[in-house]
């Protein structure tokens, strides 16, 4: 579904992205491990527009997107929950979600159900039906998390990108992202997910993806991943 | 006491001029983090171009006043987008930071010296299309015009605020005014909600021009001191609060039509002034500006 060959990317003229590939199969959770600085959030950036790739290639549903700004790829299909949720402070729960279903309202988009999809971030979000008609700004770290995932999901994507959805988040409140994920990958999603904690997104993933300075370093099933020793070593460590 | 109420008549109709200038100051910085320092010059267009339509120059006149008014709108609006595309687009996607000021600047100039040589340098007189006879509000006289200025900018106002509010386009707006990054993620084309966010504020100059052109002299000179004590507005009642555009406006419209006739005509620029220099000293983001913190 997402397809990923070559990429170059970075700010400037400093490369943080070395040429990486990464393929994410339709219905599948790929999850993209590595340490602080290993260039995981240039990934999810380059491939959802926010910066532009130097070079490389990236296809959604086989479609090339490289060269796109970043609201036609979204209204390609390509919906992304960014590291520090980015939530619309000044504006309401509701009319942050109805935001995310922007391509689908203006004609950018197949429209559907968007009311149904809200009842639907509802349901899984319960905390976000509370808080409806509150200003985003006023919401708590992990409300704002949802609220971005929330607000992701209303494009209907082909494919969610979730930058470290656990940031800062309580030990608890990150349980309950995972719960999400999980369930969202029964619904079928397609994401791509980046995450501090490697054990727990090993978890919910079926592929994962080791980035080392800007490099693939090892790549596989998630479970062999798990269990490979220099992965544990580096990124799993005792008591993860 | 009737000079008093007269004055502050006077007052208020300037004060709401200033404040729909400020307010367009406001709505291209909310999506851009640029200002358009020719807002004056969208103005004194928009009240040129009204004048050739509605009145005796170049031939005309063409159209009655309120028919006048639309196509003056499309042309504000227009010009806007001239202004955003030349002047500070380039500069946004290089993300050079200061090149909007020098550029906005220097169309303002070129819009100028083009309005002296279609329209000559002298001021002209422009056809009230309201009757000119003042009526009586506890003793003082007011101007029909002036109630249009004062009800005309409130509408305008109002106007974009529902927009912003109830419609699904307003609030892609307000989402780029809040976080660009994230409103293009969202699927929004934030550079079309800058075009439209300069088209919208030159669009409310250009109308405010045929409001206040009435009461005034039309000329290629009108707009620079107006936009100048507009900006002075903006930074008063704060770049971030439509309120404080409001208010900002009334306390400078005011403020120099008691100095004016209190003290000395020569010196009724100084209160505001002295204002906006207070203001700057114990609270930069204005009296109703969110101060801005930028986290590191």
């Amino acid at each position: 579904m997402l397809s990923i060959r070559n990429l170059h990317a970075g700010y400037g003229k400093v490369e943080v992205l070395h040429g990486i590939s990464i393929e994410v199969p339709k219905s599948k959770v790929v999850t993209l491990i590595g340490s602080n600085g290993a260039g995981k959030t240039t990934t999810m950036r380059a491939v959802s527009g926010m910066i532009a790739p130097a070079s490389g290639d990236i296809r959604l549903g086989g479609r090339p997107v490289a060269t796109l700004p970043p609201h036609r790829i979204a209204r390609a299909g390509m919906a992304h929950s960014p590291e520090g949720r980015r939530v619309f402070a000044t504006l309401s729960v509701t009319d942050n979600l109805r935001l995310g279903a922007f391509p689908r309202l203006t004609f950018g988009r197949a429209r559907g159900d968007v009311e149904g999809d809200m009842e639907r971030v509802f349901g899984l979000f319960p905390r976000l039906r509370e808080r409806r008609n509150q200003l985003a700004g006023t919401l708590s770290g992990g409300e704002q998390q949802m609220l971005a995932m929330g607000r992701a999901l209303m494009l209907c994507p082909d494919v969610l990108l979730l930058d470290e959805p656990s940031m800062g988040l309580a030990p608890r409140l990150v349980e309950e992202v995972f719960r999400i994920i999980a369930q969202l990958k029964s619904e079928g999603i397609t994401m791509l997910l980046v995450e501090q904690f490697a054990a727990a997104a090993l978890n919910v993933a079926d592929y994962g993806y080791v980035l080392e300075n800007g490099r693939i370093s090892a790549s596989g099933n998630a479970a062999s991943l798990k269990n490979d020793p220099a992965v544990q070593a580096a990124y799993l460590g005792r008591g993860h | 006491m009737d000079i008093f109420l007269q004055l502050a008549v006077s007052g208020i109709a300037l004060g709401m001029i200033y404040a729909v200038i400020a307010f367009g100051y406001q709505l291209t910085f909310a999506t851009s983090g640029t200002l358009n320092f020719g807002q004056g010059e969208a103005l004194m267009l928009g009240a040129l171009v009204g004048l050739s339509l509605a009145g005796n120059v170049l031939g005309g006149p063409y159209l009655n006043y309120w028919l006048m008014i639309p196509i003056v709108m499309v042309f504000g609006a227009l010009q806007g987008m001239v202004v955003e595309w030349i002047g500070v687009r380039p500069g946004i996607k290089t993300r050079s930071e200061f090149g909007w000021i020098m550029s906005t600047i220097a169309l303002a100039i070129i819009f100028k010296n083009t309005a002296e040589n279609i329209w000559g340098k002298d001021d002209l007189p422009f056809p009230s299309p309201l009757p000119e006879a003042p009526f009586q509000i506890l003793g003082a006289n007011v101007q029909p015009m002036q109630v249009a200025v004062v009800v005309g900018a409130l509408l305008m106002m109002l106007a974009v605020e529902l927009f912003n509010r109830k419609s699904i386009y307003g609030k892609a707006v307000v989402a780029t005014s809040n976080d660009r990054d994230a409103a293009g993620l969202v699927g929004i084309n934030t550079g079309r909600v800058i075009s439209f966010s300069y088209a919208l504020s030159s669009m409310t100059a250009a109308c405010a021009g045929v409001l206040v052109a009435p009461l005034t002299l039309t000329g290629p000179t009108m707009g620079s001191a107006l936009g100048l004590k507009a900006f002075a507005v903006a930074i008063i009642g704060g770049l971030t609060s439509g309120l404080g555009a409001i208010i900002g406006g009334l306390i400078l419209g005011v403020a120099e039509t008691f100095t004016g006739f209190y003290v000395s005509t020569g010196y009724k620029e100084v209160p505001g002034l002295l204002l906006l220099l207070l203001v700057l000293t114990l609270k930069p983001a204005g009296l109703f500006g969110k101060t801005a913190i930028k986290k590191v």
